[in-house]
This record gives C-alpha cells, structure tokens and sequence, in this order.
C-alpha cells in the first residue's frame, strides 16, 4: 500500500485546506516543485496534485506550477492530477506535460458522457475522484451535495473503463479525524478498479488501520496530506509502517 | 539518422518515454516519429503503447507502420514497453485481432477469480502499483539493476511465452507472471520503464548502450 503525498497547489503554493473551505488555506511552502522533490526524496512513488483554483474555476489555474512539478520529478514516479478538469483538451495538454493520471471528479458526476470520452480517447489514464458525505456523492469543491449513491455510480464509473479511483470522505478531510474506514470498506467491496483512500489520514496508526482493514478489499493507497505537512505524521514511518503491515509489494 | 527512434503510432502518450531517455542519454538522438523512413533508419527502436491490444494494432495499421516496426523488431536494438510487449505476441484474450507475432504465445487477462494475495488480501485488476521484478536470468538490460528492484505496473493483461526461456523476469501478482521477455535483438517489458524511479531509468540506460549478440 502507498502512501502518496499530496500536494494541493492555490495561486501557485503549495497549500492545505480545512474541509475544503478555500478561505482555510495554510501555505506549506511556496515552491510546489521543491516540494514534490522533497517527497521523492523521501521515498515517494506517486504523488498526489490538486489545482485548487483550478478545481474551483472549472479550468486549470496552476498550470505553470505544476509543469514545474513534472520537470522537477523527470517523471521518474507517476503522478496524478485533479482540480478543474472539464474538457478533452485539457486531458490532452496535461497528459502531454508529463502527468500520468488526470483525476476527474466534479465533471465526471455532472457530465458522464464526458468522462466516457475522455476514457475512450485517454485509456489507462482516466482516474475518478468521488467525494462523499454520508455515501452520497458531493461535487464542487464540495460545496454541493448531490443525490447520487456513491456506490451506484462508482460502479457505473468502473463500466466505462476507468482506472482507478480516488475516494474522499468529506467529512473528514483536512480535519485529521481518521479515513472514513466504513464507507471506504463498502465502496471497495463493491468495485473490482484499485482504490485510493483519501481524507483525514493522521498518524501511523491510521496506515496501519487501513492496511487491516482496506488493503484487504483492494485499496492500493492514502493520500496524506496535511500530517505530512504539519509533521503529524512521518512520510518514511507512514511507509515503513504500511510495507510492514501488507508485507511488501503493492 | 537518429540513435533512437520512439513509434508514434497514434496510440497516446510518447512524451514520458522520449524525456525518459533524452534524460538518460543526453547525448543521443532521440526522435518520436511516425515516418517510416526516420523509424527504418534509426539504430535502435522504441515501442510503447497503452490502451487495449486491438486498438493498438488497429492503430499500427492505419498508420502503416506495422512493416517497419516488424522490420525494426527482428533486426535492431527494439524495445517493447506495455503493450509494446504485448503486440509482439500472436493473439491477445483482449480481442480478436492478432499481435505482430514476433514472438510465439498469447496475452492473457488477470484472472479475476483468483485474485487474492497470499495473505489474503483482494487484488484489483487493473494491476497499478510497483512490484519487485524477479530476473530470471542475466541480461546485459538488467545490468546495474539489484534482483526484486521494483518497477512500476498499470496493466490488466499480460504475456504468456510460448518458450518459457524467452522469460528474462517475472513478478508476482498474485500468481508469477512474465513481466520481462527477451529474445535476441529484443527486450520488452510489462512494467513502464519511464514511470520506474532509478531502476527504470537504469533500464533504458541499459538499452542505450545495449548491443545484442546475435
């Protein structure tokens, strides 16, 4: 199981936020590309990118910085980018910069015919983002609610060829109250595509609940975010921790 | 005439590749090009891919350069990466479109029911994550790279060789698989090279200054 690193870029830094509030943003550096070469460092093997103004905008905001990011990495490590991702172009553009994986998330639930396309044109690079509240599916930055079941359209997600995907409980993220284990737990059972956990992940002991309880129903990985930043959690520990738990591999 | 040649084929994204080597070779060409002249005149030739075998070989087809690339992989320094692999084989459980058929076998898909790990964890397909690659054999393209490196995968098919002696390594997923096969002028690999840290780099290294003995 890995443990990706995030990094949430807002006007260019690299930012975390509280619940996804953007006026809650703490600045964690100013310089995402160090950043993402700090995390290789330290041992990293994916990274995890959000273009919050991006995501926000419904188009790429943080382009600039996040080619820094890829020059940086020399895509040694597969990253994946989330964050204002509407439209085939910018897939392309993105994809064409160096980034492995594109994360879709609000578009995907508004807009599946899009993310239809975009698995067709963009195969083995077309990750979904679902973000959840009480299983139901939320959609701009979190700020709407929809009445769509996670579960229901994960598994539609999955039909039309996607990758992965990454599930964030939102009640929990940014707080470092714990991944949501139960609903993470259900989602994963129902689908047969890798799960990326994400939301709330906060010291090692969180790693290792999940390499218990959610690598076993096929979660590949935690975004950690915040912890990392505030030194709540230790990227090297968090690892260590996860490839002592699962026994090395994926 | 360049030194390398990456076979754009239409089939996505080439760029990792290409910066992949640019960046362990700095002081060769390398060229992305779906010009049969370029691709028939380059020393040692490329071939990535990623989607699904079918659209692949559709792909290859249609930009007619399966002759060159079917030239390129009985001849030259050729490196398969994914379904660079892949396509070097005779059939594919993907579809029913045949490989080049370079090399004798099939393509297998993961199966579904026996994905469990032995500590009994679920295992999802697509396969996407990093294995340690075990060398089933000496190969001057694992030189420099320690036995069980691990390697970066994102697949849900992969190769079975008729010859099992064609295998140069395996990984575990959760039954061994062949992730790495070699063949005189050719070596492919299951896993990307591009996206695999210092043991990838180290690979394409090694196919920069590879000379097959023939």
């Amino acid at each position: 199981m890995q443990i990706i690193p995030a990094i949430d870029v807002k006007d260019g830094h690299c930012v975390r936020l509280k619940q996804g509030e953007m006026h809650s943003a703490t600045v964690f550096s100013e310089d995402p590309a160090a950043m993402a070469q700090h995390w290789l460092e330290q041992g990293a093997e994916r990274l995890h990118i959000v273009d919050l103004n991006g995501a926000v905008a419904g188009v790429p905001k943080n382009e600039l910085a996040i080619r820094e990011i890829v020059s940086v990495i020399g895509e040694e490590i597969p990253v994946q980018l989330g964050g204002g991702i509407r439209d085939l172009d910018t897939i392309e553009r993105y994809l064409d910069d160096g980034i492995t994986y594109v994360i879709i998330g609000t578009a995907a639930v508004k807009n599946p015919g899009f993310l239809h396309d975009a698995c067709y044109a963009f195969p083995g690079h077309i990750i979904v983002g679902l973000d959840a509240k009480d299983g139901k599916v939320a959609v701009e930055g979190w700020s709407k609610m929809t009445g769509h079941d996670v579960v229901d359209l994960a598994k539609k997600f999955e039909d039309y060829g996607v990758e992965a995907l990454v599930y964030t409980d939102i009640g929990r993220d940014g707080m470092m109250t714990g991944v949501n284990m139960e609903a993470t737990l259900k989602l994963a059972r129902a689908i047969k595509i890798p799960i990326i956990a994400s939301g709330g992940l906060n010291g090692v002991e969180d790693v290792q609940q999940i390499c218990a309880t959610l690598v076993p129903e096929g979660v590949v990985g935690a975004i950690a975010g915040r912890a990392l930043y505030e030194g709540k959690l230790d990227f090297k520990q968090a690892q260590a921790a996860a490839d002592k738990a699962v026994g090395g591999g994926t | 005439m360049s030194d390398i040649v990456v076979v754009d084929y239409g089939m996505g994204n080439l760029r990792s590749v290409a910066k992949a080597l640019v960046h362990v070779a700095p002081d060769r060409t390398i060229v992305v090009s779906a010009d049969p002249g370029v691709i028939r005149a380059a020393a040692r030739v490329v071939l990535p891919g990623q989607s699904a075998m079918p659209d692949c070989m559709r792909c290859l087809d249609e930009s007619g350069l399966r002759e060159v690339v079917d030239e390129a992989a009985r001849s030259r320094p050729f490196l398969g990466i994914c379904l660079g692999l892949q396509m070097l084989f005779e059939t594919s459980e993907e579809g029913p479109t045949p490989g080049l058929g370079v090399l004798a076998g099939e393509v297998v898909k993961f199966d579904r029911d026996k994905m469990t790990s032995a500590s009994g964890n679920k295992l999802k397909v697509p396969h996407m994550g990093w294995s340690p690659v075990r060398q089933a054999r000496a190969h001057p393209m694992w030189a420099g790279i320690p036995d069980g490196s691990r390697f970066y995968f994102a697949h849900s098919y992969h190769p079975v060789p008729a010859d099992p002696a064609l295998t140069a390594g395996t990984t575990e997923y959760p039954a061994p698989f062949t992730c790495a096969i070699a063949r005189a002028n050719i070596f492919a690999t299951q896993f990307h090279p591009e996206k695999s840290h210092r043991a990838g780099l180290q690979l394409l290294a090694n196919f920069v200054a590879w000379e097959p003995q023939s």
